[in-house]
């Protein structure tokens, strides 16, 4: 009689226990290593040496180019992130009124998201060519430019345009995370909102936000991360180049490991990263927790 | 049922170790080849040596070794390398371009213990010098590319002006061209890019009596001749004579560009018109010396030259059968009868002397390219900084691009190397 609930007890874990055995193979075990060569000597053709203490971390820390990457780090996950998210909520808010087509515009929405990153950046390169890109062609038959323009002008020219190209990929993300939030209000409510007087931006404001916020939360969450760890569209359009300045943290640690053989540092940037990450990630979480149980 | 499922995978599993016993005398060799270009994997893999390949028709001439051959691309060899010796796991036979960093940590053979006599000597010697650390042979060259400068005869003759021999002509032919086409045609193309910066740096110190090492052959890249060079390079980019990116458009892309009419002038490998004509580019051309500063200076071209080595593996009982089996690689892969194959293929030039009379009877362009390979500067890469020195000069070039100061560059550079 009593073994039913021992059953109980046990069986979920056993169900959990495929999942916790990969994530721990795949992913626990992996960040462990990462964590033991960000403080061992690495030779330059890769071989791991003894515990160096700090020594990786000290050489990021005083590498010049460091803080030119973080910058670009920073804007790049706030600019990404921050306007994909504004442009992303318009797009669903778009999507989710009731007009002809809709099915269609949804699907078009989704293309960006559901094409590989490299092939998006590597398109983008094209198209922002300076000498044989799509953009020139265009504007140049349809007689807007008289003579082909140089879209990638300065570095930071180009810094902007892979901002761009990343809001544009991650927009749909969000749409659909958000989408699926408004689906799942209750008409009620708004009709509750327009007998009490509520406008568009009240009903905005007091009404879709609050009850989309989990959603939003989660996908802002994700998209820190994502963002953050966004390698395929600086390394496409300009690999950092010129001499760091459109690196973010996730090239400029590839490079250092790849191109430059210094595999210490960059697996003490990858931690770095990683701390940067949980701390960005779980404060957003803790603060958009307490706003929801108020 | 299930009892006789997990009986039935226990079997299998046995089976699967007895397998890998059984293989006994056999050696297999594990290969890591690079992709240079659309025709080695299928030459190495599939049906391209003549509807066979070369794994399986070296494994039938070579009963008793196997090869574990797999074709990496340049993009990510180094990553792959790298992962492998970190894993303690490197391949036997290695083709990259680098291997003063694999020498220095004692991870490469010497290249007498395996590379038979009369192979060795048919290697050009100026090759053979270029892998050498504290006199021992640490690599064999695989093949070689040599460079010049290539013109569009069509766009010169409509400016009306003659190929430039030294900098200053180079400067007023490139006014000329800008004038000319009104800034529709770049007329000198630059690549500054952190995939080979470091070659348009060589372009220029080479050819302004400079370099990257002193006349001791130490690491030296903050001379006054150098300083000279890099600000005569960044000075054309500034000027508006090149190519608008040069720190993101590599030599495809200015290979492209020549290839579309709309470059004059590119620094490229002996291998450009096999890359016009697959891309079915027409365009006139000849290929030229590189511009020299001053009329003293003999000018310079730039060689390039990949490697075969072979790696330690201490823990292998048989040394003497496994280096025989290196030795058997090296000799099948540069046998006239396969290697001459390889080297047209891609249109590169040969290694090895005996080679050179089937190459030339197929293709008499390749004697003068010849000479030029024999005249060639090449990068120090048997000098255990040089990765550090390639990366420095790139990061020097991008830097000076955005306005640094090309001496104070070098100096930081120069300190950096040394420290």
């Amino acid at each position: 009689m009593n073994s039913i609930p021992i059953r109980h007890k046990w069986e979920p874990y056993l169900w959990l226990l495929p999942s916790l055995l990969l994530m721990s193979i795949f992913v626990v075990f992996p960040i462990g290593i990462v964590f033991k060569l960000s403080m061992s000597d690495i030779s330059k053709a890769g071989i791991v040496g003894s515990w160096n203490s700090f020594a990786n971390f000290r050489a990021v820390f005083r590498d010049p180019a460091f803080g030119t990457v973080m910058m670009n780090t920073a804007v790049w996950v706030v600019s990404v992130v921050g306007l994909s998210t504004l442009l992303g909520f318009i797009t669903a808010m778009v999507l989710n009124q009731k007009f002809l087509g809709r099915k269609v515009a949804r699907s078009i929405v989704v293309f960006p998201w559901a094409t590989s990153l490299v092939i998006q950046a590597s398109v983008w390169n094209y198209i922002i060519k300076g000498e044989y890109g799509n953009l020139n062609n265009v504007l140049l038959n349809l007689g807007i430019l008289r003579g082909a323009v140089n879209w990638r002008a300065t570095y930071q020219i180009e810094f902007a345009w892979e901002c761009g190209v990343g809001i544009f990929v991650t927009i749909p993300f969000v749409a659909f995370t958000v989408l699926a939030g408004l689906q799942s209000i209750d008409e009620a409510y708004y009709e509750a909102a327009t007998v009490d007087g509520a406008g568009f931006w009240k009903k905005l404001r007091h009404v879709t936000i609050p009850l989309v916020r989990p959603s939003l939360t989660v996908c802002t969450v994700l998209n820190i991360i994502y963002v953050f760890n966004s390698f395929p569209i600086i390394y496409t359009i300009t690999k950092g180049a010129p001499a760091n300045k459109t690196d973010t943290m996730v090239t400029f640690l590839y490079m250092r490991a790849f191109y430059d053989n210094q595999k210490g540092a960059a697996t003490a940037m990858s931690v770095i990263g990683f701390a940067i990450l949980c701390v960005c990630a779980g404060a957003y979480m803790v603060i958009s927790m307490r706003k929801e149980e108020r | 049922m299930k009892k006789l499922t997990a009986l039935l995978l226990a079997l299998l599993l046995a089976l699967g170790c007895c397998a890998a016993f059984a293989e006994g005398d056999e050696i297999t060799l594990d290969v890591i080849i690079c992709q240079y270009g659309p025709n080695t994997n299928d030459w190495f893999l599939g049906t391209g040596m003549n509807g066979t390949n070369f794994v399986d028709k070296f494994e039938a001439e070579n009963p008793g070794i196997k090869l574990n051959l797999e074709v990496v691309s340049w993009n990510d060899v180094y990553t792959e390398v790298s992962t492998r010796i970190s894993n303690n796991n490197a391949p036997d036979i290695l083709n990259i371009d680098v291997f003063a960093d694999y020498a220095a940590e004692g991870l490469l053979l010497p290249v007498s213990d395996y590379c038979p006599e009369d192979l060795f000597s048919d290697f050009f010697p100026q090759f053979i010098e270029q892998s050498v650390i504290d006199g021992t042979v640490w690599a064999v060259p695989d093949l070689a590319s040599a460079r010049a400068m290539w013109v569009n005869t069509d766009i010169l003759a409509e400016v009306g002006v003659e190929i430039p021999k030294t900098w200053a002509e180079l400067e007023d032919v490139s006014q000329a061209i800008v004038d000319f086409y009104d800034g529709e045609v770049y007329p000198y193309g630059m690549d500054m890019t952190t995939d080979e910066g470091q070659a348009a740096f060589a372009y220029f110190v080479w050819n302004n009596g400079g370099g990257f090492v002193d006349e001791e052959g130490k690491l030296c890249v903050n001379t006054d001749k150098n300083v000279e060079a890099i600000e005569f390079a960044i000075g054309l980019v500034n000027k508006g004579y090149t190519n608008p990116n040069p720190a993101t458009q590599t030599r495809y892309d200015l290979q492209d560009m020549f290839g579309a009419g709309k470059l004059a002038m590119v620094v490229a490998p002996n291998q450009l018109p096999t890359y016009l004509a697959d891309k079915d580019y027409n365009v006139n051309y000849v290929s030229a010396p590189l511009p020299v500063n001053g009329d003293g200076v003999t000018p310079a071209s730039v060689g390039v030259m990949d490697r075969v080595m072979a790696f330690r593996d201490d823990e292998y009982p048989d040394q003497a059968a496994r280096n025989e089996a290196i030795g058997k690689f090296l000799k099948f892969f540069y046998d006239p009868e396969n290697y001459v194959g390889w080297v047209s293929m891609e249109g590169f030039l040969p290694a090895v002397n005996s080679s050179v009379a089937a190459l030339v009877e197929s293709d008499p362009s390749f004697e003068a390219w010849l000479d030029v390979l024999g005249g060639c500067q090449f990068y120090p890469t048997a000098d255990p900084k040089w990765n550090d020195t390639k990366q420095g000069v790139i990061d020097v070039e991008q830097k000076a691009l955005t306005g640094g100061d090309v001496r104070t560059l070098l100096d930081e550079l120069q300190a950096k190397l040394e420290g």
